[in-house]
């Protein structure tokens, strides 16, 4: 898909050729049918064992794009012709309109973005140019349909960054301005009034108890006899909700950022059952963000406008973090309750925190190793 | 059953090559940590600094350079933005003849709500014969720019932190070089408690979806 000279109608069903690796009839590679005797098994270096296991379990995953994967299958007729019909319809429609001579060029050109929208593969596999393509394309395809423009990065991690978090649960009021931030920044769905922060209004002396603190609170605050505590996807080192992803749509980043690639999630929605710390919002409905109130700053893997039946999450405000700025929450909050920065640079104020102040994370015990760390004065 | 020393030498040739195989495979999880902790401590040994810098930020603002309890980093100005400053302009006649309601008010909208007055008065942190400047506990002069010099007098701990980056707030940016912003941009210096209020949202679908 990759490839320039393949546009939108080729189809290249099959036109993998499996070269056969035995010369007999066996069909088996390697020993086994006394033909094979007299062939020498080249040995293996480490690499290239390394190589050979990866590709054993995850290989079809590796070498080809989404297209393939989806495609290049075997199975029987009835099957196929099943799997055919339904993604045919889909792009009858694109095909219609784009060969039509009666429809404008725009049209058209929505018609094939949508096309090579539909088959492209996950962005986890794109190469660098494969990313600024389908970036490109929403791009323009957001202009076709609003007339507005907006940029939109696919910037990769850059090396040497690791992202953490600390939250100073003593300096913390509980005015929610990073909630506000938050929503206006990453566009989310303004109906449903998605949230990914959360502020839990927690009793003094009581300790940390989630199921007696209030996380929808409104009266004047900081409220006497109690504390604040924020949550929000705490972007695990070990997260279990990338585990459970059927279909990869979901991993971390190499600067620690878990990410979701929304045209690749099929909504199953494992990952919000899978993550102990009640990070992940599911889109139930078309999200809707006023035109006037759309960030056009976005990121693939950030804030740009999602579906409906997709997951979505803290990302860290992707779009500003990766190009040096803090996230949103971190720029609103009055109080300077909230630290990010590199885990990596010891010079770094988050380094800072995590060696002089007393920190925890939330349910250390899980092995899950947040990124998110909680300190007090 | 008797060994001679070249069937000995014979296995302890086979256990160092397991060994040797154990341990190479070891090299397969390099990159596989027991903790987070553990992976910030190996892959920042190395660490020489990224492409990402707050400069582009920090472009335009009236910042200078500080170095206290061994960090360096930058804080906003505060002297050029004071908007009755230079205080000479008002400050030429002595306080007890400004204080008897002669010539212009001002100063009438600032109440002293910090610490008790057995502690705190005026001039605790300003000068009477200079109001320029400010003067530390000993009588020193502190510029109006290194106001954090008054405050760290009496809070310690918390330009311990604001120092190593845990109190206040950065200045847009994550990446280096750090800017900070200064006691007096966050905190009335007469009135330094933040205020209560109302939160910035409720969110009324969650009281719906959790009826």
């Amino acid at each position: 898909m990759s490839n320039d000279s393949k546009k939108w109608f080729s189809l290249n069903l099959n036109s993998r050729k499996k070269v056969s690796e035995s010369s007999c009839g066996c069909g088996k590679t390697s020993g086994g049918c006394g033909s094979h005797s007299n062939q020498k098994q080249p040995e293996l270096n480490e690499q290239e064992f390394y190589e050979a296991a990866v590709d054993a379990s995850i290989g079809e995953e590796r070498s080809k794009d989404g297209f393939e994967q989806v495609f290049d299958v075997k199975m029987d007729r009835r099957s196929a012709f099943k799997k055919l019909t339904a993604s045919l319809l889909i792009g009858a429609g694109a095909v219609s309109t784009s060969c039509s001579v009666v429809a404008g060029d725009e049209t058209k050109e929505k018609a094939q973005i949508d096309w090579e929208e539909q088959f492209k593969g996950n962005y986890k596999l794109m190469t660098n140019d494969e990313k600024s393509a389908t970036v490109d394309r929403l791009v323009r395809s957001y202009q076709l349909r609003t007339g507005k423009t907006i940029s939109m990065s696919s910037k990769n991690a850059e090396e040497d960054v690791l992202f953490g978090y600390a939250f100073n649960i003593s300096k913390c009021q509980g005015y929610m301005d990073c909630v506000n931030a938050c929503v206006e920044e990453n566009n989310q769905d303004r109906n449903s009034q998605m949230q990914y922060i959360r502020i839990h209004e927690m009793k003094d002396g009581k300790g940390l108890k989630f199921d007696e603190a209030d996380d929808n609170y409104y009266h004047e605050v900081p409220a006497e006899g109690h504390f604040y505590m924020g949550t929000q996807c705490f972007h695990c080192d070990n997260p279990p909700c990338i585990e459970v992803c059927p279909v990869q749509a979901t991993w971390r980043e190499d600067d620690g950022l878990v990410v979701v690639d929304y045209d690749w999630c099929v909504g199953c929605r494992y990952c919000m059952a899978a993550c102990p710390y009640d990070g992940r919002r599911f889109n139930w409905s078309k999200p809707e963000v006023p035109e006037e109130q759309v960030n056009h700053n976005q990121h693939y893997l950030g804030n740009r406008m999602r579906k409906k039946g997709v997951v979505e999450k803290c990302t860290f405000c992707v779009q500003r973090s990766r190009a040096g700025e803090n996230p949103a929450c971190v720029e609103a909050c009055p109080t300077g309750a909230r630290i990010f920065g590199n885990l990596l640079d010891p010079k770094s104020s988050i380094r800072w925190v995590l060696e002089n102040k007393k920190v925890f994370r939330l349910k250390e015990d899980l092995g899950t190793e947040p990124k998110f760390w909680y300190f007090m004065d | 059953m008797k060994l001679n020393s070249q069937q000995i030498l014979q296995r302890l040739g086979c256990l160092v090559l397991c060994l040797i195989l154990f341990s190479s495979c070891g090299k397969h999880g390099e990159h596989e940590y027991h903790g987070v902790t553990d992976k910030i401590e190996a892959e920042g040994k190395h660490y020489n600094g990224t492409s990402i810098s707050s400069d582009k930020y920090l472009e335009g603002m009236d910042l200078m350079e500080i170095t206290e309890n061994g960090q360096t980093f930058l804080i906003p100005k505060r002297k050029e933005h004071i908007k009755s400053f230079n205080c000479k302009e008002c400050h030429s006649e002595p306080l007890a003849k400004l204080k008897k309601g002669e010539g212009k008010k001002a100063h009438w909208d600032i109440k002293l709500k910090h610490a008790s007055e057995l502690t705190m008065n005026c001039i605790t942190c300003h000068d009477g014969s200079n109001m320029d400047q400010l003067t530390s506990l000993t009588d020193q002069k502190i510029d109006f720019n290194n106001s954090y010099n008054l405050c760290s007098q009496c809070h310690t701990n918390q330009f311990k932190d604001w120092t190593g980056g845990a109190h206040g707030k950065r200045i847009e940016s994550w990446a280096p070089p750090r800017a900070s912003m200064t006691c007096v941009n966050c905190h009335n210096p007469h009135s330094p408690s933040f205020e209560t209020r109302w939160p910035a949202r409720f969110n009324t679908e969650k009281i719906k979806e959790r009826k």
